[in-house]
């Protein structure tokens, strides 16, 4: 081993493990190097939780015929910093020279994903900002008001600014800037792949590790299938027009969910939320339960191929045996019945079923909180009210734009917007402690 | 306390439906209905004035109710009390907008009306005791109104128990766990045979009952409405492409057909690039215009309305809806044709 690591006790073997003759499927070794600091300087380079970007190490990663300029910032937690225009976000990783590939079907092989070992940057985000017409403004604060917290106000984000090129089609821009992001963010977490990590985590294939009796849980994630500027992929492709697909969780660490979608920005599940699906993390801590596996489905528009989608999806968590599972969505009003479908077919096959779910209640909170509800299903958590409005303090300096669209206002004023704008503050992947309720906050 | 009494045109004494466009006007002391409700406030309260409107002209100028709350201010008035409105939309929706303006300007206010009315969801969390369902009940109405109004005014919060009716606003708060980690805690409960946990009560929805068909469509004026966020290249007046807030109207005088690259959808719940290259797929004008040469239908509207129905909030919603109807109403137009995406 590289890093002089201890022996530990590993729940699985992996790669390299004692196999005792057997044919086993390994896991996934996360091997976690910690954020503290992030610059830009002369050479992109790593050490001890401090990286240092380069914009001439990076340059032939930057440059794309659709897009005129590239221009790299920085934004950390705690600045007096708004990022506006905000458009997806990736978490850096690497699987290291022979490793298979990271983003598989854009950038890596895929070969093997979910196995091996993946090097994660976390605390850190590659994060695109600018203008993209279909995109909704998208803002992050990394000072905010907690009502008003992003999943990157947390992190060191890395922020890609652009022009387009003349010429170019906003689609092209669209897939130019996908691929800057998704080949920056291997090429930070290359950067560490010599340094020895903060932590070692072993996740087991939930395929052949034992349930031993346990609950058996799986994570139903829905993903927007509606074309251009809002759709998601799967290892490349999109779901659209598709049946749902089981995958190992562990191979949402190497990037084989990457989002194309910009539409409601509280909403939205950017590539940095399904890397670190809030869900599938807070289950694999669950000692007493079993994680089994990871059931994506697309969020077809029409009510009846959502009804196929949603009893094939039950018909999946029925073979895959399971006892219990928690559901996503992605999007607005109409994907409450991707979500609330599947919670009643998974319910009528004795499946426990808990829905995930933010609110569209109106801003004073008075409307009915979903646009379509479960028939027979009830535990649903919620992740807010899109439509509340609060209020971001001003701020010193913005990135992305000078201007939020919305408001036509400059950037670094007080704000009053709807929930709904601040980005993934909502997320309907559960990353978040914001809920709705009845009475005085 | 001072008061400022709100009633349409009808209860103000001014006219009926012909005088639905009547402007907004303030009287001094109770009128109509307000001098049952004057009897029943003394003698603590006082009505000092009362404000009115025409049903059409308040649910096409919302700005009537801050213009009248602003003359109960000027008459010193320390409450607003709306309607009755009973089961009448146009009026509730007026009354709602009445306490959101008070609302605005610090002025405790309250309303009445049965709790069929779509006003009742458009008070904002202000509150609205029930009504009966017509006029007829305007007695135990009244009664019911000024005893929840003494309450009201007394500083006490109103409950079902005093009649009130309509939602309790929800509102956003920071839990001590992340919802994915909350969605386990309720999966465990739930796999433990608890079927009712859950942070989301289901919601209850109105019930819509179509309306009878157009008697004789060769006869009948139709308009075209779309909620696609169809409008104008290049979006002039800037319609939301998401969690609209506003409907626009445009003409479609001397125009036969709704060209690619002069129209446009600014919709952001679906991928525009079908509807934009056949912009007629989200406004059919083109057929309507034939079916208007054959003599099909009797006309057509000489606009049409367009919004954007995407993660848009029921109460604007129903706010366009009743403004869509009291405008079409007065332009004497018998049918629409709303185009949905």
């Amino acid at each position: 081993m590289r890093w002089g690591l201890r022996p530990r006790s590993s729940l699985i073997p992996v790669n390299g493990g004692p196999t005792n003759g057997q044919a086993t499927r390994a896991g996934l070794r996360r091997l976690v190097h910690e954020l503290s600091a992030l610059e830009l300087g002369e050479r992109t380079a790593y050490d001890a939780g401090r990286l240092i970007v380069s914009e001439d190490d990076a340059r032939e990663l930057l440059s794309d015929p659709a897009l005129a300029d590239v221009r790299l910032a920085c934004a950390s937690p705690g600045e007096p910093v708004r990022i506006v225009g905000a458009l997806d976000a990736v978490q850096p990783c690497s699987k290291g020279a022979g490793g298979g590939g990271a983003f598989p079907g854009f950038v890596g092989p895929a070969l093997p994903p979910g196995t091996g070992e993946t090097h994660v940057l976390r605390g850190a985000a590659v994060l695109a900002a600018g203008h993209l017409p279909r995109a909704q403004e998208a803002v992050i604060d990394m000072t905010p008001p907690e009502e008003a917290r992003s999943p990157l106000s947390g992190t060191h984000n890395l922020v890609v600014e652009f022009e387009r090129a003349d010429g170019a089609g906003w689609e092209e821009v669209e897939i130019a800037l996908r691929r800057v992001v998704l080949r920056l963010a291997v090429h930070l977490a290359d950067a560490a792949l010599e340094a020895e990590p903060d932590a070692v985590e072993e996740l087991a294939d939930p395929a052949v590790a034992s349930s031993e009796g346990l609950p058996r849980v799986g994570v139903v994630t829905n993903i927007q299938t509606q074309g251009r500027f809002k759709d998601v992929f799967v290892y490349g492709r999109s779901l659209s027009g598709g049946l749902p697909t089981v995958i190992s969780p562990n191979e949402l660490d190497d990037g084989v969910v990457v989002s194309g979608q910009y539409g409601h920005p509280a909403l939205k599940n950017p590539t940095y939320m399904h890397q670190t699906n809030p869900v599938v993390a807070a289950v694999r801590e669950c000692e007493d339960l079993h994680l089994a596996a990871l059931v994506l489905c697309p969020e077809p528009v029409d009510q009846n191929a959502k009804e196929l989608v949603s009893a094939h999806a039950a018909r999946l968590c029925a073979t895959l045996d399971l006892d219990a599972a928690i559901l996503t969505k992605e999007g607005g009003g109409n994907a409450d019945a991707d979500v609330t479908l599947k919670m009643d077919r998974l319910e009528e096959q004795g499946i426990a079923a808990v829905g995930i779910l933010p609110e569209m209640a109106g801003r004073d909170g008075t409307g009915p909180p979903l646009v379509v509800p479960p028939n027979k299903a009830t535990a649903m958590v919620s992740t807010g009210n899109y439509d509340e409005r609060l209020t971001l303090p001003a701020c010193e300096r913005s990135l992305g734009s000078d201007r939020v669209a919305l408001l036509d206002s400059p950037a670094i004023d007080q704000l009053e917007l709807p929930a709904a704008v601040i980005y993934g503050a909502l997320s309907p992947l559960g990353w978040g402690r914001v809920t709705c309720a009845e009475g005085a906050a | 306390m001072k008061v400022a009494h709100y009633l349409n045109q009808f209860f103000a004494g001014v006219g009926g439906e012909e005088e639905a466009g009547a402007a907004p006007e303030s009287r001094d002391g109770a009128v109509g209905p307000g001098k049952r409700l004057q009897a029943l406030l003394e003698p603590e309260h006082q009505i000092v004035v009362t404000i009115f409107c025409g049903d059409d002209h308040a649910a096409s100028n919302p700005e009537f109710a801050g213009e009248l709350v602003e003359k109960a201010r000027e008459r010193g008035a320390e409450l607003v009390i709306a309607g009755p409105a009973f089961t009448s939309g146009r009026y509730g929706l007026a009354c709602a907008r009445v306490l959101s303006a008070a609302a605005e300007a610090g002025v405790p206010a309250l309303a009445a009306m049965h709790p069929d009315n779509p006003g009742v969801g458009e008070a904002g969390g202000a509150p609205v005791v029930e009504s009966g369902e017509t006029a007829r009940t305007m007695r135990p109405s009244l009664e019911r109104l000024a005893e929840a109004a003494t309450k009201f005014a007394g500083g006490d919060e109103l409950s079902a128990d005093d009649g009130r009716i309509g939602p309790t606003p929800r509102r956003n708060r920071v839990a001590d766990r992340s919802a994915a980690q909350r969605a386990v805690v309720l999966l465990r409960a739930r796999l433990g045979g608890d079927h009712e946990a859950t942070e989301i009560p289901l919601p209850r929805f109105d019930q819509v009952t179509p309306a009878a068909p157009v008697d004789d469509p060769t006869e009948a004026l139709v308009a075209l409405l779309t909620e696609g966020g169809f409008v104008p290249a290049g979006n002039p007046d800037r319609l939301e492409s998401a969690r609209a807030s506003k409907w626009l109207r445009y003409s479609l005088e001397g125009r036969d057909s709704v060209p690619e690259g002069e129209f446009e959808s600014v919709h952001g719940g679906f991928s525009t690039q079908w509807a934009n290259a056949v912009p007629a797929r989200i406004l059919p004008l083109d057929v309507a215009r034939e079916l208007e040469r054959e003599g099909a239908v009797g006309g057509l509207f000489a606009e049409y309305f367009a919004t954007t129905g995407n993660g848009t909030t029921v109460a604007d919603a129903r706010r366009f809806g009743t403004e869509w109807a009291a405008e079409l109403h007065q332009a004497r137009v018998q049918a629409a044709i709303l185009t949905a995406t």
